[in-house]
């Protein structure tokens, strides 16, 4: 099997395969509050696990979360991509952000660069994205994407989340390759 | 720059060792969802599962080794999982095997876990090796004997239940034995 995790980059921001290296970062994001809205704190040991899940399940669907990494300090400041494990409502557009990297527009930026991904690449006609109901940057990155809300899901941990219906294909003026490329 | 998953393909006698894929889900599925997975931290549902095989697959990404799916080399029918498993937090590098029930019976275990030490040995360099067992699983402390593997020490695993450490051969006690067992 060889499945190949592509690089896509952006203005500020390179997307790459999820690596050990990104550990740490992992450890600190998933031990901060930030967790709250993705199920929760975890030790080190469900960390290990989960970034080994980040990998597997590019192997297992052919995509998957990039590690995004801030271009001019070269620190992994999230975990953005393509989202679709078994038992998910349908294929998701996922980004978290790291402590100290929010409010700059990254998740936005990173995300785009996903949906295009999706859209141009893999050929997906639709997306949606899960919006804990408190996690209000998170809306943000989802409004300003031009998502529109669609529901309810009941995820079996995180609790009831927001369902947000990505943009069709069609309905993107500026879609085109040039947007990740 | 992308970034691409090379396993590498063992084969023995009727057996072929290759990397783990979707299409393997829907049999471990039906096994986790059983009481035949009760000795593997089952039973679960299908979503952990999933989560279960994708852990397995990023374990190779993160360490370079880890779980086989074992195929028969004359049907191609999936037969289970073999390997070599050491995540964070994990007590020591373990040969593992998890033979599909209708599987069972047929020595299909005994030649992937011996494949797989050579592996660890031979290839990886392993200097030693564990098996953690449910004290309850027979046939799986059978197999470790017939290995040569002793038991040393039980502990109480969250989970998983009270498991027993079986100790494998030494690299060269391993290599004698299968050269007694080629000749």
């Amino acid at each position: 099997m060889t499945v190949t995790i592509p690089t896509l980059e952006t203005e500020r921001l390179n997307l790459r395969a999820p690596s050990l290296e990104d550990f740490p970062a992992l450890c600190a994001f998933y031990d901060s509050e930030r967790a709250h809205f993705v199920g929760g704190q975890m030790d080190r040991e469900k960390v290990w696990r989960h970034l080994a899940l980040e990998a597997g399940h590019w192997n297992l669907m052919g995509y998957g979360r990039w590690t995004v990494v801030e271009k001019e300090t070269g620190k992994p400041c999230g975990m953005v991509g393509l989202w679709n494990p078994e038992g998910w409502p349908e294929a998701e557009i996922g980004w978290d952000l790291f402590d100290g990297f929010g409010g700059k527009g990254y998740a936005t930026e990173a995300a785009l660069a996903a949906r295009s991904y999706a859209y141009d690449v893999l050929g997906w006609q639709t997306a949606i994205s899960l919006v804990a109901p408190d996690n209000h940057p998170s809306r943000k990155v989802a409004q300003r994407m031009g998502a529109k809300q669609d529901g309810i899901f009941s995820h079996v941990r995180f609790g009831d989340v927001e369902i947000w219906r990505h943009m069709a294909p069609a309905d993107i003026a500026d879609g085109g390759m040039e947007s990740y490329a | 720059m992308s970034v691409a998953l090379n396993i590498p393909q063992l084969e023995t006698e009727r057996l072929i060792l290759r990397a783990p894929r979707a299409a393997d889900f829907e049999p471990e599925s039906v096994f986790y969802a059983s009481d035949e997975a009760r000795f593997l931290g089952g039973p679960q549902e299908a979503s952990a599962t999933w989560r279960t095989l994708a852990v397995m697959i990023g374990h190779w990404v993160l360490r370079g080794y880890g779980f086989w799916a074992v195929e028969d080399k004359a049907s191609g029918a999936y037969l289970g999982r073999v390997g070599l498993w050491n995540p964070m937090g994990w007590r020591e590098e373990e040969i593992s095997w998890a033979l599909m029930p209708y599987a069972q019976g047929r020595g299909f275990a005994t030649e992937a876990a011996f494949a797989v030490r050579r592996h660890a040995y031979e290839v990886l360099g392993w200097q030693t090796a564990i098996s953690q067992i449910s004290v309850e699983n027979e046939p799986s402390k059978a197999l470790a004997r017939r290995m040569g593997a002793q038991l040393e020490t039980t502990y109480d695993v969250p989970d998983f239940g009270m498991m027993e450490v079986w100790r494998h051969l030494s690299p060269a006690a391993a290599r004698k034995q299968d050269a007694e067992a080629a000749a």
